[in-house]
């Protein structure tokens, strides 16, 4: 694979010596103002920068997941996409601000939310938004950041930038910390595609610590036909609705056929999604009890059921109403009519984007709205909230590979759409994109360390 | 009456069940250990083959139907020795289902036989919780019968032959079980959790009998509870009502796949009671006797299978007895055949015994007498042989071949006996 | 959801919540079961699917291989006598 995009470039330009400290510097010096970082390191090893999402670890530095209650967690490993991408020169530049293990949409359920470069009083998407942030301000970086329902294609599609989330199972979650295991998948974001490709090379395989890793080939089955799923433009924004019918045609003009259709089930996806994300949510922060790692509770000679209540006391309130919400789905009583209805409706939405999916890509908006004030989200109730996740929800429920891309500016903010594909069928994406990107520049307010 | 149990056994594998850490018990604690079996976050676990396949053998010796296809589910509680407050284990795709086992008065059958990991080892020492996770991961099976057993008696019948069965399988479950008793008299289950060992086990079993018993008796009816077992006071006592209210909330584990078994090759193994049984009804022996004896010696069973059918079956297991007394676990199988030859009167001495093991010829008194008696009756009846014999040593090899084939002495000591009392001349 | 079962709810999770967080997120946790409860609009009787891909599952050879840094691992635990503490049973 030949090195593209940002990456060829950055290895093609002679560098100041010290290039690699002015660089530290300068991400410090915006990260006061953006919270793009929850951590940067004293010192950057040479070599092209990426960062980390915050619930990815990293050996021997702070990984937190967002969350007060692994604070002064120092994982004893490296992921495995952080090995991979490290023993092949790339330079880690920092921990990267997230909502709280991964459970929110505005990267707002953390201690300093993270702020968006297009206008510093809105979202900068969420979960990953501090991945989305940091790649609008550096010129020359790469994001590993991690989806569950639409945290890359969310952030990415308020920030302007390329949000890429493969196929479940492609890349090993080795080193991730859990979210909910059957719908995780780590993934990047970059200012071009063609990083993207060359990275997800890297990253991507079986793993032999991530069980649930395939060794599938990750296939390039071009299509020239695009499917508009009715009930994905349905609800969105009209200003968003009117830009995507122009995208449309633009799409339709370089050569693609483009189709109508109804999939009345994909309005399921939403509580389908929540319902199984929460159960296994609710499972993984069992684990945090305060006295292995992270946040610690001193005192020992509390019976263990307060100890821990006391420990799970640090939980943010979105963490808590998942975990009840969760526990309370599993519950025997109800186990059947939740948590495994909700399983058969996934394999149903699978089967059904399925038969779209065969011989065209789905395009859709990426959000309905676009990147909201800090101060208007904080208003929204939960559902409300989880409503907005309506469009990124049924790719990641469903483990099909998408890919968030900018298309349009309005009023000065950024918007992306949606391009998803059927199983292992990544590169498609890539190609999908890369033609994009051919006829159209993408914005960038910032760009830190630029030579 | 009705009792029910689960009966937890870890199994020897060198590695954990979800990550490579080793099995072998060390002085120095959490000296095995990573982050999979300490339960830290971004760790994952990866199902170790030879875990299950002995998992499949013991569900198979048990009677049990094999899955196919199995998988996992996250059992969700809250306790210090669980790393992750889960614990990973099976349920509805457990690897084993519907099996049985027999005792002398029934069949008590196998409700399930599942796969989990064990918790780490928790202490109390000086008002402080010490946790060494070095236990923690270990694999097991989780035994769990139907409400089958209705005495104590059938309780104990139960646990010798379920041990017996298992230790063919290579594990001895004598005091390392942990499990945990269903015992109902009346209307409603009470659950004795964490007895650990054999003996313990029938001891609140008996306890918690005579407990039910004396409510009844009284005109009440014992309640739904968990209890638990003080080895102490040799008493059962009941749990506080907070960890009885725990409600596990299993889901699927999809850190784990669905895992395809039908490729692993079991130990078929045995069931030594039944072992014990065929051999009696074929070739004569005691069932009672030869069940006790090979029950827990997978070597007494390798002896007596390799005479069975040529000695006497009386001789056999005199010989048995006679070795494991003097701690013989591997003697070779020629070895055991010169010291059958001795006879059962004989009683073994460990001249005799180190002797045959190293291929000389054993002789005692009653077995010269013996061997005498047997040529002078040979003698009798084959006159004329004798009489060609004088010239011919074809005839005196042949003589001496008949004699120790008929009575199955070593034709060394025979020959050696022949020529001292002077025949061929 | 009556008080009761969560109360209960809670006591299973560990968590406690003071008196205006528990009143928000109680009626959060209504409204969210009420969102829930449109599954119940769909009948569907397919498998289940536990992952949005089929795995064939791979297991491991039973070959020990140490950890690399127990250092860096029990660095993060209180420990006695390379006990790790914990809370009173």
């Amino acid at each position: 694979m030949e090195e593209e995009g940002y990456i060829a470039d950055f290895n093609g330009i002679e560098k100041p010596g010290d290039y690699f400290h002015r660089l530290r510097d300068e991400i410090q010096n915006y990260n006061e103002k953006f919270h793009a970082f929850n951590f940067i390191p004293e010192k950057l090893e040479e070599g092209f920068p990426f960062s980390v999402k915050d619930n990815i670890c990293v050996k021997g530095v702070e990984t937190t997941a967002s969350s007060r209650i692994l604070s002064g967690y120092l994982p004893p490993f490296d992921a495995t996409v952080v090995r991979r991408v490290k023993e092949k020169g790339f330079s880690f530049i920092g921990k990267t601000n997230m909502d709280e293990f991964g459970f929110g949409s505005f990267g707002i359920n953390t201690d300093i939310s993270a702020r968006n470069p297009f206008d510093e009083d809105r979202v900068a998407g969420g979960s990953s938004s501090g991945a989305a942030v940091a790649t609008a301000l550096i010129k020359y970086h790469i994001a590993i950041a991690e989806s569950t329902g639409g945290s890359i294609s969310n952030p990415a599609s308020f920030c302007g930038v390329v949000g890429f989330t493969p196929t479940y199972g492609a890349v090993s979650r080795y080193g991730l910390i859990d979210y909910a295991n059957s719908l995780d998948k780590i993934g990047l974001m970059a200012r071009s595609v063609k990083d993207i490709e060359f990275v997800f090379d890297i990253m991507k395989g079986k793993d032999e610590h991530d069980s649930t890793s395939v060794d599938r080939k990750i296939e390039n089955k071009k299509s020239r036909k695009i499917t508009v799923i009715d009930e994905m433009i349905s609800g969105v924004d009209e200003d968003i609705r009117k830009s995507f019918d122009s995208l449309l045609g633009k799409l339709e003009a370089q050569g693609y056929k483009i189709s109508h259709t109804s999939l009345k089930e994909i309005g399921i996806s939403g509580p389908v999604y929540y319902i199984i994300s929460m159960a296994e949510a609710s499972t993984n922060l069992a684990k945090f009890s305060g006295f292995k790692y992270g946040l610690k509770v001193e005192d020992f000679s509390l019976d263990y059921n307060t100890f821990f209540t006391n420990a799970r006391d640090a939980f943010g309130e979105e963490a808590k109403r998942r975990i009840i919400l969760g526990t309370f789905v599993r519950a025997a009583s109800v186990r059947a009519r939740y948590y495994q209805k909700a399983l058969s409706l996934r394999a149903l939405l699978i089967r059904k984007m399925r038969e779209i999916l065969k011989d065209s890509y789905i395009l859709s908006p990426t959000m309905p709205i676009k990147a909201p004030k800090i101060k208007d989200v904080e208003k929204l109730t939960p559902v409300q909230n989880y409503m907005l996740d309506i469009l990124t929800i049924p790719p990641n429920l469903c483990g099909f590979p998408h890919i968030s891309f900018p298309y349009d500016y309005i009023d000065g903010l950024p918007i992306g759409a949606q391009v998803i594909t059927d199983h292992f069928n990544d590169k498609a994406l890539f190609s999908f994109v890369e033609d994009w990107e051919n006829n159209f520049t993408y914005k960038f307010k910032y760009n830190l360390g630029e030579i | 009456m009705k009792i029910g149990l689960e009966v937890h056994v870890a199994l020897p594998t060198r590695t954990k069940l979800f990550c490579a850490c080793s099995t072998e018990e060390t002085e120095e604690p959490n000296e095995n250990v990573c982050p999979t079996c300490m339960g830290f976050p971004g760790s994952k676990p990866v199902l170790n083959r030879e875990a299950v396949r002995i998992a499949k053998s013991i569900a198979f010796v048990l009677g049990c139907k094999i899955r196919e296809k199995i998988s996992f589910v996250r059992k969700v509680y809250f306790y210090p020795d669980l790393p992750k407050n889960f614990q990973i284990s099976q349920l509805d795709a457990s690897i084993g289902y519907d099996g049985e086992v027999s005792i002398k008065t029934k069949k008590i059958r196998i409700r399930r036989v599942q796969i989990e990991e064990d918790p780490a080892k928790i202490l109390r020492e000086k008002g402080m919780t010490l946790l060494d996770f070095n236990r923690s991961g270990v694999p097991l099976v989780e035994i769990v019968t139907e409400p089958d057993i209705t005495s104590e008696q059938e309780l104990r019948m139960f646990m010798h032959e379920l041990r017996s069965i298992l230790y063919y399988q290579g594990v001895d479950i004598d005091r390392e079980v942990k499990a945990d008793l269903n015992i109902s008299l009346g209307k409603e289950r009470v659950e004795v959790k964490n007895v650990t060992g054999i003996k313990n086990l029938i001891d609140a079993a008996r306890y918690e009998i005579d407990r039910q018993k004396r409510i009844i008796d009284q005109g009440r009816e014992p309640i739904k509870e968990t209890r638990f077992y003080d080895e102490d006071e040799k008493i059962t006592k009941s749990a506080r009502e907070k960890e009885a209210d725990e409600e596990y909330g299993y889901i699927y584990e999809t850190d784990l796949t669905d895992y395809d078994t039908s490729g692993l090759v079991i130990d078929r193994g045995i069931i030594p009671s039944k072992e014990a049984k065929e051999l009696s009804e074929k070739y004569g022996f005691d069932e009672q006797v030869l069940d006790e004896l090979i029950s827990l010696d997978r070597d007494a069973y390798r002896l007596i299978v390799s005479a069975a059918g040529r000695y006497d079956p009386q001789i056999i297991v005199s010989v048995v007895e006679q070795l494991k007394k003097f701690g013989e676990q591997s003697i070779s199988e020629a070895a055991f055949e010169a010291l059958l030859g001795v006879g059962k009167e004989v009683s073994l001495t460990r001249e005799m015994i180190d002797k045959a093991k190293k291929g000389e010829s054993i002789e005692t008194s009653v077995n010269k007498e013996n061997i005498e008696e047997k040529v002078r009756k040979y003698m009798q009846d084959n006159k004329a042989l004798f009489e060609k014999a004088r010239k011919d040593t074809k005839v005196q090899n042949f003589i001496i071949g008949e004699i120790s084939r008929k009575y199955r002495f070593n034709p060394k000591q025979v020959s050696e006996i022949i020529k001292n009392m002077n025949l061929f001349k | 959801m009556d008080d009761t079962e969560f109360d209960r709810l809670l006591r299973i999770c560990r968590l406690r919540l003071d008196k205006k967080e528990r009143e928000r997120i109680k009626k959060d946790v209504d409204e969210i079961i009420g969102y829930f409860n449109k599954i119940d609009d769909l009948n569907c009787d397919l498998e289940p699917a536990f992952h949005p891909i089929e795995i064939e599952g791979r297991m491991r050879e039973d070959s020990v291989e140490k950890f690399d840094d127990q250092e860096a691992l029990l660095k993060n635990t209180k420990t006695y006598r390379n006990f790790v503490l914990g809370p009173r049973i």
